[in-house]
């Protein structure tokens, strides 16, 4: 990372649920163009720093910053016009409605639909053989691909990414993920969260590992190994 | 990367930091959350306690038609007051119901992740060493 302020920096950040504190003084800046990947087992708290950074969840304490300003308290629908986009695990996509529907959707930046679907399909040329197709009934990755299409749709300069392998077949995570490694190239800042490390940190700039609402280590990806066995497997003080 | 690319991902961060930089904050909604569900609740009963001071006055006076109006406009007053105040505390006790429900799945994750981690721990301690 340069030394140009972050487009997302972390400080001390704490959340709860009630009086249930679930993330517990996170740190972590995603810089321009960067990818980072945030892994940790289940109920690590990965989930809940989205939620907090996308304003679905009031932090409890710390700062969220976004290009340098200190954005605690904004309203999810501000940051989203602001150019944050949240794809939350379960893809977020309206099983109900077509392709096409779901892409609509989208318009409310007021960029033509035209043109927006136009660049959703040739980023991902599988959709349009699917554009009349119920969402719903699309394969996982397909789904997947939709939800991607769908914030990309926004123009975003900050990605939150949630659980995007769940529930896929391995080919299928590594075609995404590529996807990812080419939206970052374009110069939109993502913010991984995963709890299967292995695809990720193949494109992932740097990454941290977060057990029990604290990160416990960070760095370059091939630097973590024995950091995230230890997260999975045992030694979790 | 062509012209084009590194055009629009100029203008992306640049937009990006206006729009931040134009945003308009507030303080976390928690207290005015919880405000506002006591707020409801109080109105709710007040609602009720009027509604029925006002069906008791227009009962009350039977010979007196304009007391009787009285009385039924306080009725329906306290009738509206009680559907706000019911409507506000329905709105923020839910949005509280929900989040002790994301908290309990949380925690359960949690202890879940513990018992695996123990039960992985024990057994790793217990297998007899190879050869």
């Amino acid at each position: 990372m340069t030394d140009a302020v972050p487009m997302l920096e972390l400080r001390g950040l704490r959340a709860a649920y009630e009086r249930i504190e679930v993330v517990r003084g996170v740190d972590l800046a995603v810089g321009e163009g960067e990818v980072v990947a945030l892994l940790g087992p289940n109920g690590a708290g990965k989930s809940t720093t989205l939620k907090v950074i996308a304003g679905l969840l009031a932090p409890t304490g710390g700062e969220v910053r976004l290009a340098g300003r200190r954005v605690n308290g904004a309203r999810p629908e501000d940051l989203a016009r602001a150019g944050v986009c949240l794809i939350p695990e379960g893809r977020g996509i309206f099983p109900n409605l077509t392709v096409h529907e779901n892409l609509r959707v989208a318009t409310h930046t007021g960029r033509p639909f035209a043109e927006l679907e136009a660049a959703a399909f040739e980023r991902f040329p599988r959709l349009a053989d699917r554009r009349a197709q119920v969402a719903g009934t699309m394969s996982g990755g397909e789904q997947q691909m939709l939800a991607l299409a769908r914030g990309l749709a926004a123009n975003p300069a900050l990605l939150l990414l949630d659980e995007l392998s769940m529930g896929l077949a391995p080919l299928v995570v590594e075609a995404l993920y590529e996807k990812v490694q080419e939206i970052a190239s374009e110069g939109v800042s993502i913010l991984v969260v995963e709890q299967f490390a292995r695809v990720v940190l193949g494109v992932a700039d740097r990454a941290a590992i977060m057990v029990r609402g604290r990160i416990t280590a960070a760095g370059p990806p091939e630097s973590l190994a024995e950091e995230l066995q230890t997260a999975y497997l045992g030694g979790v003080s | 990367m062509g012209a084009d690319d590194v055009s629009d991902e100029g203008n992306r961060v640049e937009r990006f930091k206006s729009e931040v930089a134009g945003m308009k904050l507030r303080d976390p909604a928690l207290k005015r959350d919880r405000a506002l569900l006591v707020f409801g609740a109080v109105l709710l009963g007040v609602g009720v306690a009027v509604a029925i001071y006002g069906y008791a006055l227009s009962h009350q006076a039977t010979d007196d038609q304009r007391q009787q109006l009285d009385g039924i406009t306080i009725g329906l007053v306290g009738v509206a007051v009680t559907v706000v105040g019911g409507a506000l505390f329905l709105r923020y006790s839910i949005a509280q119901f929900l989040r002790f429900w994301l908290a309990r799945l949380t925690y359960e994750q949690g202890a879940q992740t513990d018992r695996i981690v123990d039960a992985i721990g024990s057994r790793s301690t217990q297998d007899p060493p190879a050869g």
